[in-house]
């Protein structure tokens, strides 16, 4: 699904050039949960940007669903991250003019589904988090853990192949954060492909595996498989 | 105030603070050059006529057709109007002060000269003129009886045989010297005219740009104006204006029905005609300049208000670091100081270049030196009273943000 | 998309009021200033004779000296050519019958005088022309027909009236045939004129060019021979003879003349014709210059006389220059409300949205402002109309009309100009980096 190959990634400014990701590989299968941790200035989040398409990156390779991302213009990123990846930011960035179905149909808008589709991916995504009965509130009427929720039923309703998510409990309090991430394993038994970016090896143990990075590389690959705990109430 | 850091952060926005620089040297032109142009108008609406124009009408008199005793009909008219209570003086002539109508020509001091000496009006009028309009005499006498002749319409070329003229016109025939006893001579009558008076000021007929030249060049020949379209004009008492109208009016028409009376104004009224436009395009250029510094108010504190939003974080920062809040309000004052300052300069410039452009195309007088100056002024004012409540709001940022993630 | 985008112009304006309102106002009022000096300013300067006006001519001969530099104000025109032409003249091209039209004529007037004795007499203020003066002008007619050719040569007593006199005197109904008694003479009346009012009066441009039609007409020949003074402008040179006689046979200019010439090959002809006129004025020893003639057509007369007043003109240029400042305005506002969302922005911009649908939002958003402050401009420039017919003398203002396509003119250029100012904002949203960055913030 998603496969970096000998990836860097640097930043000149005009006297020094840094290595954000120097020589950065990862596979990450169809269907896995992958947790990605690292110290802060690791380059985790470096990593989810140029996962997700939002930045460029400076060598090697990069396959998204089989497809080279290399030498694509600015429109076929948008079209690839809109069809393929669904986001879930740590600071939820719902867009606070809009109500919560408003805010679940932003990507629907830009895929170009009619009518009828939009408003049935909407109404099956919010079923799916379990916020149906909010569709018409604003994000400011709404709980963090609830915020997120609907960030992720945002990130659902395209039916992605890959969920990219940055520290999706990382402004919730513990019981919410139980809540989110009791519904990313839900997701992922139902087959979604998740990959997590977090600093919390707590965060990281709920995943399939995890991939450490330092300064810009991987380091520790610990490949054996984790067990999935069990699923408590959602928030 | 540390300017070099200001100005490199103000370079990183280069576009916002454009706006506001260019808007502001774009006010600044048209301010200068519209402040300019409403004090030319004003000062060319007040020009003096030289009359008593607060206690003199006119009575445009036309008669039917063209009758054989319009000399004795006149006189009749005048005795009437004369005699009328309320009434100082009154008297016929071809046209009147404000009316834009009226005669003018060129004045010669010999006859063998080519080119005349100075672009004139020409007024008739009895020995009842100078009473009638309320002029000055200042050197000489006024017109004797026997002096004033008939002229029978505008096709009459009688010589006249004396003529009164206006202190100005005197000044730039006879410099230094006094015009009594000198003489004028005109081309169509062919004629040597001596003066024998000099009034303080009587103004052209014409309001217009044309006759801008001249002025305060009229003269004054003694003739009974004789035709079927004549003006009386009344001299009243003071406040005795308004009766007198309606008396006089009253008055006319039971002595000779067969005349039609247009609309009888009175100088004041044909002052205000006169330069309506002038007053017109005065006060709209007013609004325009208020509807400007409004405009370009509002949008540098639009424009301001959200540089400091976008730099919450920043300012917090500072906060925290010791800045007090007149510092931070100092800051956006020098901020905006320093654009307010590039923004006049060109402004200036831009209204100079404006003005020489109006000067070329519309007859314009070029711009006092003082007018970018204090327009410069002004506008580095208003860009501080406008940055005065967007930096109002930055100081009161807590330092506390600096804290938050 | 575009329904999408207006829903999100919409709730974005509405969210922010005092902003939304501010950029309004300021397109409002830049949009209402400049509209409304160019109705002025096309007004004063409109084609007042649209179908004709390519036809009808206005003729020009030197007949005085040229003057060099001189001293003192009238008369001294670059060109040497002076607005109106002399008597002598005026009849020599009458004769000269080199146009398919023609006519020479003057501004006069007379005191009506009632036949009812309980009315007082009036004045009437009346062209002096040639029969060929109404076709050639397109001039309506209620009731009757002009005077023919027989009556200009006969000098008969015959009038034309407008329909205002015709109310006024014959209470509308159809006078032709009986007489109006103008300055002790009866004239009959043999035509009257329906509302006829271009503006400016191209054909008489030195007597009140913005003022009313006048109300009677009379023929020429017959105003000449009973000596009606001209109401007119009228401008002397050289040696002036004694009484009517020695004004009208000098070389004092106070007529107007003007011919139709269809095609443009009758132009070319009358343009000889008329030179070889001024060049047997020379030779006869009248004229001491070369032959000096000009033919201007109604739209370069009206430019030649420089018919839009100076007044007009420098509003024209200050209410541009302050809709640029309003512009600018706006674009600054813009730049402060979008770059105020680039949250927004970069969310969308994560979520799929490329550069192109940013694009479109933005500048959606700013043609609704274009469009609320197009229409915020036309409620000032009615309030502005209003305002200059008070302001500006009744001359100056007196037609101008606003109509239903200048409506849509205004509506698009504020909704253009928005847009257009808008761009530079919209780039730099377009610019912003997709969501990450926010991280930074």
């Amino acid at each position: 699904m998603l496969k970096m190959t000998h990836l860097s990634k640097a930043y000149r400014t005009e006297v020094v050039e840094t290595f954000a990701l120097r020589d950065f590989s990862i596979h990450v299968r169809e269907g896995e949960f992958v947790a990605v941790t690292g110290p802060s200035g690791s380059g985790k989040t470096t990593f989810l940007s140029i996962a997700g398409l939002l930045e460029e990156f400076s060598g090697g390779e990069y396959q998204l669903d089989g497809a080279n991302v290399r030498g694509l213009n600015d429109n076929q990123r948008s079209r690839l991250r809109n069809e393929k990846i669904g986001f879930i930011f740590q600071a939820f960035n719902l867009i606070p003019d809009l109500n919560v179905q408003d805010n679940v149909d932003v990507p629907l808008r830009y895929r170009g589904f009619n009518g009828a589709e939009r408003r049935r991916r909407i109404q099956e995504s919010l079923a799916r988090v379990g916020l149906s009965a909010r569709a018409r509130h604003y994000p400011a009427e709404l709980s963090g853990g609830q915020q997120q929720r609907v960030a992720i039923a945002r990130a659902l309703a395209g039916s992605p192949r890959l969920l990219l998510a940055d520290e999706p409990t990382g402004n919730l309090d513990t019981q919410m954060a139980r809540g989110v991430l009791d519904l990313l394993e839900e997701l992922h038994r139902d087959g979604a492909t998740i990959v997590m970016v977090t600093h919390d090896p707590e965060l990281a143990i709920r995943a399939q595996r995890e991939v450490h990075i330092v300064d810009g590389q991987v380091v520790d690959l610990a490949a054996q498989p984790r067990l999935v705990t069990a699923a408590s109430a959602h928030p | 105030m540390e300017l070099r850091p200001i100005l490199s952060a103000m370079l990183r926005n280069k576009v916002g603070a454009l706006l506001i620089g260019v808007q502001m040297a774009i006010t600044l032109a048209i301010l200068c050059n519209g402040l300019f142009i409403i004090e030319q108008r004003v000062i060319l609406s007040h020009r003096p006529t030289g009359a008593d124009e607060a206690n003199v009408f006119v009575i445009p008199n036309q008669w039917v057709g063209s009758p054989p005793d319009l000399a004795a009909r006149q006189q009749t008219d005048l005795a009437a109007l004369r005699a009328l209570p309320g009434v100082v003086d009154a008297f016929a002539t071809n046209s009147y002060l404000l009316s834009n109508g009226g005669s003018s020509g060129g004045v010669f001091l010999t006859s063998d000269q080519k080119e005349s000496s100075a672009q004139t009006a020409f007024y008739f009028a009895d020995e009842h003129g100078l009473n009638s309009l309320g002029l000055r005499l200042v050197a000489g006498r006024n017109f004797n009886s026997d002096e004033v002749l008939d002229r029978n319409g505008n096709n009459d070329l009688t010589p006249a045989s004396a003529a009164i003229i206006t202190r100005a016109l005197a000044e730039k025939l006879f410099p230094g010297k006094s015009a009594l006893g000198q003489s004028l001579f005109t081309k169509p009558e062919n004629n040597t005219i001596p003066i024998v008076g000099v009034v303080d000021r009587l103004q052209v007929p014409w309001v217009g740009t044309w006759s801008e030249k001249f002025n305060d060049y009229s003269i004054i020949e003694p003739f009974r104006y004789i035709n079927p379209y004549v003006f009386y004009i009344v001299h009243t008492q003071p406040g005795q204006l308004p009766a007198v109208v309606k008396s006089a009016e009253k008055k006319l028409f039971e002595t000779n029905r067969s005349r039609v009376l247009e609309k009888i104004v009175s100088l004041t009224d044909a002052r205000d005609d006169a330069y309506k436009d002038d007053r017109g395009l005065a006060v709209i250029l007013g609004v325009v300049c208020a509807a400007l510094v409004a405009v370009t108010a509002f949008g540098i504190v639009g424009l301001t208000s959200y540089w400091v939003a976008q730099r919450r974080r920043q300012i917090g920062i500072r906060r925290a670091l010791g800045a007090t809040r007149n510092g931070i309000v100092r800051y956006f004052q020098t901020e905006n100081f320093l654009i307010a300052a590039a923004g006049a300069l060109l402004g200036i410039a831009l209204a100079v270049s404006a003005n020489l452009w109006m000067v070329s195309t519309f007859e314009m007088q070029r711009l006092h030196v003082s007018y970018p100056i204090i327009g410069a002024v002004v506008v580095l004012l208003l860009g501080q009273a406008a940055v005065l409540w967007p930096a109002l709001k930055a100081a009161s940022i807590p330092p506390a943000l600096a804290t938050r993630a | 998309m575009f329904n999408y985008y207006l829903g999100l112009a919409l709730r974005s304006l509405r969210r922010n009021v005092v902003l939304t309102v501010l950029m309004i106002a300021a397109i409002g009022v830049g949009i209402g200033a400049s509209m409304t000096m160019l109705t002025v300013f096309r007004a004063m300067g409109d084609d007042p004779i649209p179908n004709k006006s390519r036809q009808l001519f206005a003729v020009q001969i030197q007949n005085w000296e040229p003057r060099r530099g001189g001293s003192g104000g009238a008369g001294g025109s670059p060109d040497n050519l002076q607005e109106q032409i002399s008597y002598t003249d005026a009849m020599a091209f009458m004769n000269m019958r080199a146009a398919r039209r023609q006519t020479a004529m003057y501004a006069t007037g007379a005191a009506l005088t009632p036949s009812n004795p309980d009315l007082r007499p009036f004045q009437v203020h009346t062209r002096a022309a040639f029969a060929d003066f109404f076709p050639m002008f397109s001039v309506p007619f209620l009731y009757g027909a002009p005077w023919t050719a027989a009556d200009d040569e006969g000098r008969s007593d015959v009038v034309v009236i407008a329909r205002d006199l015709n109310d006024k005197v014959f209470a509308g109904a159809n006078p032709v045939g009986k007489t109006i008694n103008l300055d002790g003479r009866d004239f009959r009346v043999v035509g009257v004129i329906d509302r006829w009012e271009p503006i400016p009066k191209f054909y008489d441009l030195n007597n009140d060019m913005y003022g009313k039609a006048e109300q009677a007409f009379v023929p020429f020949n017959r105003a000449i021979e009973s000596q009606m003074a001209s109401w007119g402008n009228n401008n002397c040179r050289g040696d002036v003879g004694a009484g009517w006689d020695g004004h009208l046979h000098s070389e004092c200019v106070w007529f107007q003349f003007w011919v139709e010439l269809p095609t443009a090959a009758d132009a070319e002809h009358y343009r000889m014709v008329l030179n070889n006129y001024a060049a047997e004025q020379q030779r006869s020893g009248r004229f001491h210059w070369p032959p000096n003639t000009k033919l201007h057509d109604v739209r370069e007369w009206l430019n030649y006389q420089h018919v839009v007043s100076n007044e007009v003109r420098i509003l024209v240029v200050v209410s541009f220059s302050f809709l640029l400042v309003c512009l600018l305005n706006a674009m600054g506002l813009m730049l402060a409300k979008i770059m105020g969302r680039a949250g927004d922005i970069g969310v969308r911009r994560a979520l799929g949205a490329n550069r192109g649908a940013i694009f479109s939002q933005c500048l959606i958003e700013a043609a609704v402002i274009g469009f609320a402050g197009g229409l915020l401009g036309l409620a000032l420039t009615m309030l502005g109309l209003v305002g200059l017919r008070s302001l500006l003398s009744e001359e100056v203002t007196r037609l101008t009309h606003f109509s239903l396509a200048d409506v849509a003119i205004a509506v698009s250029i504020s909704v253009i100009a928005t847009i257009l100012a808008g761009l530079y904002p919209t780039w730099r949203a377009a610019q912003v980096q997709p969501a990450w960055q926010l991280k930074a913030q």
